[in-house]
């Protein structure tokens, strides 16, 4: 019991002697939170601020953070809250206005434009910062290279299709090879590609080929959406994306993140398109079999969805706090711990610098097409509705993948309801 | 009559096997390496250096996941399940004795409003519990109890009252009232009468009443990952943990937890179960 | 228990009895519900901040035509299907199995053992596990279909609600069958010595003596279940998410407006009128239970 009793008082005086110099951190319950910890504990060592990675399961990570801002004082002191969640942060109160301390800590030009632009900045093009970049993640693909690279499917495809088998650079070329390595009676498919209904994979499937088909989710200055959601372009780039079913496993019409990733690890699929955070996995578990590439285009665009957070500070708790925060990010953010946080698994710089270097870009099998694949990411909706413009977006794109409306007929409807949201939340000019 | 014994055998044959399929995949799961529980093919015969497609090389890599060490997985599984344990328990506890004393009061006393108040016990049970969770987290924020055992043994002994009253109801009205007359004759207080006679004769009820509650607490999920995401954390949470994997879902751990979060309620079920079968009659058929 | 007479000392003591329960059942239902009359008519955020009254402005906007249609309508039928459906499957079943299990013989006891052990899994982990089995083409059931020669369906995108039910029918057979038993088990054996003394046929023995006494028993375990299924969420959540229109019942409805759009405001109206159903079912069972009481009475 004295034994108890002692370390329960050395407990106690520990914790009160840390309390102006500790900070918390929520993620979401995965590894990267994992490296992010260890740079953390590095951080403790340099500095004595301690830094406590609360990891939350992602299912319902986004309802911890909103339900834990209600409080007076938040329970985290930072938080790497998805990009979308951006404009509920700062036009809320939520998180801490970081403009004019930002440009002052971290080195901007070594930022990746599109990083700063998509993770930090709210409303778009204004200069105003929220955050600072911590995971640049993106959409790409993992491919089977031992396929590609078999010379008797070589031949069968340069006799099919006059070329050779090879990363396709189109939508077009993607599909020929989807359709090529099709054989279902061989458990052999084509492509699998992000179309789920649970939360946002459909919508961050979707838009690989919304953007690069021309495609768009409104008027960034005035939210209109009729003409943009349901435009032409939009309309060819869902029928597009509804006709690679053809060529993917049965009931890939409903494929998450999850169950992209096992019908690849699992030896049945050509392509599989998925975030490159689940990459490191790929590339463990698959080795040599496994290659990498960067989204498709079509007509001579390419486009794919951002993933990936950025770091923000809770604008309820102390100044003491939000100080040790921003140093952590600052220093995070310092060329030095980021060629750390990439030898992290699944940790993703936004360093622009590291990202061109060719020493990272043959670090891991992904890598190269990580990098490129930030050049061109472009994110869904920011605004505080987003929520509600990306659950509208899920059934109505669902729809026409399951066949139940034709694409117009879903897109059409669709860029009615988001504008019915855009004008009940006031944006709509 | 041979026909009706064909037809009973044929379905209870189908039926159990057709519900114990996914169980033994379940168990067979649990044994499998990550590759092989979502394999192109059927593995089910769990047998090392079989060359047959459907075998497999059994391990208990998922059982020792349960451990801790893991990706994302801040805390062992021991932590969750010994947090299940505490809630479970207490609030099955508190809804018993909670809803025993109650059932009791209604059964023997005349109250005003009764009617009215069964009524209210009744309809608490119809309300799905994700339109009271705004105000309810209100109240928990206020009161600070997100993150403390306490809440959640509270708010699941809430849950289970109803069904504790209208269960224990119907068993202690089967109780002849003599029993207790008799005792009052005797000099027993009420109180003490219903310790001592009431109590004793309505445990089959209890054991009934307690299995269905612990089942409920335990696997309860929504307001687990709403409420604790620090301490008190329930085993339905470690689950949904585990689905943030960059690897993918860890199957087989998911499958080994699930086994050995359900032993404490098989066990308890099995112990009871001669109370099961002969008690669950809500006193609608009287003997 | 009539008779007992009203004196002070033991209404006391009978509101001793009760009154612990009742105040908590109050506290957490009563509270909360003033309190989302309350939100239901602000524009109440998940975060918190400022609200501002919006009058009936949620209640308009659930009851719009549209939004009605494609939203709460669409849920409420979602719902009133899977329950009716889900409780009737397993009644049917659950009693079917408990007939066949009536009668003792060697192995029952671990054969109950199994059949009971779906429902003490967790819905919310299970629900995951069954998209693993139900998965198009590395799913066991397809895998086991294919090896059978027969057509492998994609469950996870044609037959959405049909996995719900499929699940649902799995893990709650069990109870109904439970109840089931415990009532034949109840029925006095005399009666049935009786009508074998009487030479009366099977089917008059069950129509007559085992339907109508176990009736009142499995009245109450669709009640029970009935409740449950209403509220099915947990499910939902796993199999399909909370979003899927297949598959969206009241409960994610509910959620997907209080916790993924923030929307506490309106997710209080929509808790409101959901309410206002629950009172109208709550009450057309109590009645049936009276009912129930009163010919149980009569014929006791």
């Amino acid at each position: 019991m004295p034994r108890f009793c002692l370390a329960l008082a050395l407990s106690l005086t520990a914790s009160l002697a840390s309390a102006g110099d500790s900070i918390t951190v929520w993620w979401a319950q995965w590894a990267p939170s994992d490296g992010l910890q260890q740079l953390g504990d590095d951080f403790a060592k340099e500095t004595g601020i301690a830094v406590k990675v609360h990891q939350i399961p992602w299912s319902n990570f986004q309802d911890q953070v909103f339900l834990d801002f209600g409080n007076a004082k938040t329970s985290f002191d930072a938080v790497v809250g998805d990009s979308q969640w951006i404009g509920r942060g700062a036009s809320k109160g939520l998180y801490l206005d970081l403009t004019a301390w930002l440009p002052g800590a971290v080195d901007m030009a070594a930022l990746h434009p599109k990083a700063l632009a998509n993770l930090c900045e709210y409303p778009a093009g204004s200069k105003k910062y929220f955050a600072a970049p911590l995971e640049t993640d993106a959409c790409g693909f993992a491919y089977r290279r031992d396929w590609f690279q078999d010379p008797a499917e070589q031949a069968a495809f340069k006799a099919k299709f006059g070329r050779d088998l090879a990363v396709p650079a189109t939508w077009e070329e993607f599909r020929d090879i989807a359709s090529f390595f099709q054989r279902p009676d061989k458990k052999r498919f084509g492509c699998a590609i992000l179309t789920g209904r649970g939360y946002d994979s459909l919508v961050m499937g979707y838009q690989n080929f919304l953007w690069s088909f021309g495609g768009g989710w409104g008027d960034p200055a005035t939210f209109a959406t009729d003409g943009h959601v349901n435009s032409p372009s939009a309309v060819a780039g869902l029928e597009f994306m509804k006709s690679l079913l053809a060529y993917a496993p049965a009931g890939a019409a409903n494929f998450d993140y999850v169950q992209c990733l096992e019908s690849f690890t699992n030896g049945s699929t050509a392509m599989m398109m998925d975030y490159f955070a689940f990459f490191p996995g790929v590339a463990r578990s698959m080795g040599d079999k496994a290659g990498f590439f960067a989204m498709p285009g079509h007509a001579g665009r390419r486009a794919c969805s951002l993933g990936g957070q950025g770091f923000s500070i809770s604008a309820k708790t102390s100044p003491a706090k939000q100080d040790a925060a921003k140093r952590f990010i600052a220093w995070f953010l310092q060329e030095k711990q980021q060629q750390a946080w990439i030898r992290k698994e699944g940790g993703f710089t936004a360093n622009a610098a590291i990202l061109k270097s060719p020493a990272f870009r043959s670090a891991t099998p992904y890598n190269a097409a990580l990098a490129d694949s930030i050049d061109m990411v472009q994110d869904f909706w920011n605004v505080p509705v987003y929520n509600e413009l990306l659950a509208a977006a899920q059934r109505h794109l669902g729809e026409a993948l399951d066949g139940t409306k034709p694409a117009k007929a879903a897109l059409d409807a669709l860029a009615e309801e988001h504008a019915g949201i855009f004008a009940e939340a006031g944006l709509a000019k | 009559m041979r026909g009706l014994a064909v037809l009973r055998w044929s379905l209870l044959g189908v039926y159990a096997a057709l519900a114990a399929a996914p169980l033994l995949l379940l168990l067979l799961t649990s044994f499998k390496s990550p590759a092989d529980a979502t394999s192109l093919d059927l593995k089910v015969l769990p047998l090392a250096g079989s060359a047959s497609p459907h075998a497999f090389a059994p391990t208990l890599d998922g059982y020792a996941g349960l451990a801790g060490g893991g990706e994302g997985t801040a805390q062992p599984f021991w932590s969750y399940f010994l947090s299940s344990a505490i809630i479970g328990v207490c609030s099955t506890i508190a809804a018993v004795a909670l809803g025993t004393c109650c059932a009791y009061g209604f059964s023997r006393f005349r109250i005003a409003g009764a009617k009215d108040w069964l009524f209210f016990i009744l309809s608490t049970r119809f309300m799905p519990p994700l339109a009271v969770v705004a105000p309810v987290l209100v109240m928990y924020r206020q009161m600070e109890l997100q993150n403390t055992h306490l809440g959640l043994i509270l708010l699941y002994t809430v849950f289970n009252l109803s069904l504790a009253v209208w269960l224990m109801k119907g068993f202690i009205d089967e109780i002849p009232k003599a029993y207790e007359e008799a005792a009052l004759v005797d000099g027993y207080s009420r109180i003490q009468a219903f310790v001592r006679i009431i109590v004793p004769q309505a445990r089959t009820g209890m054991a009934v009443t307690a299995v269905f509650c612990l089942i409920a607490a335990w696997n309860e999920y929504g307001f687990a990952l709403t409420l604790n995401n620090q301490r008190g954390v329930t085993v339905p949470v470690y689950f949904a943990g585990l689905q943030g994997n960059i690897s993918g879902v860890p199957w087989p751990q998911v499958a080994a937890g699930v086994l050995v979060s359900v032993l404490p309620i098989m066990v308890f079920t099995l112990l009871i179960r001669r109370h099961l079968l002969r008690g669950v009659t809500f006193g609608t058929i009287k003997q | 228990m009539a008779g007992m007479p009203g004196t002070g000392g033991t209404r006391m003591l009978a509101w001793s009895f009760v009154g612990p329960a009742l105040l908590l059942l109050i506290a957490f239902n009563l509270f909360p519900l003033a309190w989302n009359i309350v939100l239901s008519f602000t524009n109440a955020d998940l975060s918190g901040g400022t609200w501002e009254w919006v009058g009936g402005r949620n209640y308009a906007t659930i009851f719009s035509d549209k939004s009605f249609a494609a939203k709460y309508g669409a849920a409420l039928r979602t719902t009133a299907l899977f329950t009716v459906l889900a409780v009737a499957i397993e009644l049917a079943l659950g009693f079917a199995l408990a007939l066949a299990l009536r009668r003792d013989f060697r192995g029952k006891t671990p054969l109950l053992a199994v059949l009971l052990l779906p429902m003490m899994l967790s819905p919310a982990v299970m629900g995951l596990f069954w998209n693993l089995i139900l998965e198009g083409t590395y799913g066991p059931l397809n895998q086991i279909l294919g090896l059978a020669g027969l057509s492998q369906p994609a469950w996870r995108t044609e037959f959405k609600l049909l996995c719900l039910l499929l699940v649902d029918v799995w893990m709650w057979t069990p109870f109904m069958m439970l109840i089931a038993l415990a009532g034949l088990n109840a029925i006095p054996a005399q009666l049935y010595e009786a009508a074998e003394i009487d030479r009366t046929p099977a089917w008059r023995v069950f129509a007559r003596i085992t339907l109508p006494l176990c009736a009142p028993l499995l009245g109450l375990a669709v009640l029970l279940r009935a409740t449950d299924a209403l509220k099915q969420f947990d499910l939902v959540m796993a199999i399909t998410g909370p979003n899927d229109q297949a598959t969206q019942t009241v409960s994610a409805l509910l959620y997907q407006t209080t916790f993924a759009n923030q929307k506490v405001g309106l997710g209080a109206a929509y808790a409101i009128v959901v309410l206002v159903g629950v009172i109208a079912v709550a009450t057309l069972f109590t009645r049936y239970l009276d009912w129930m009481a009163a010919r149980q009475g009569r014929e006791g």
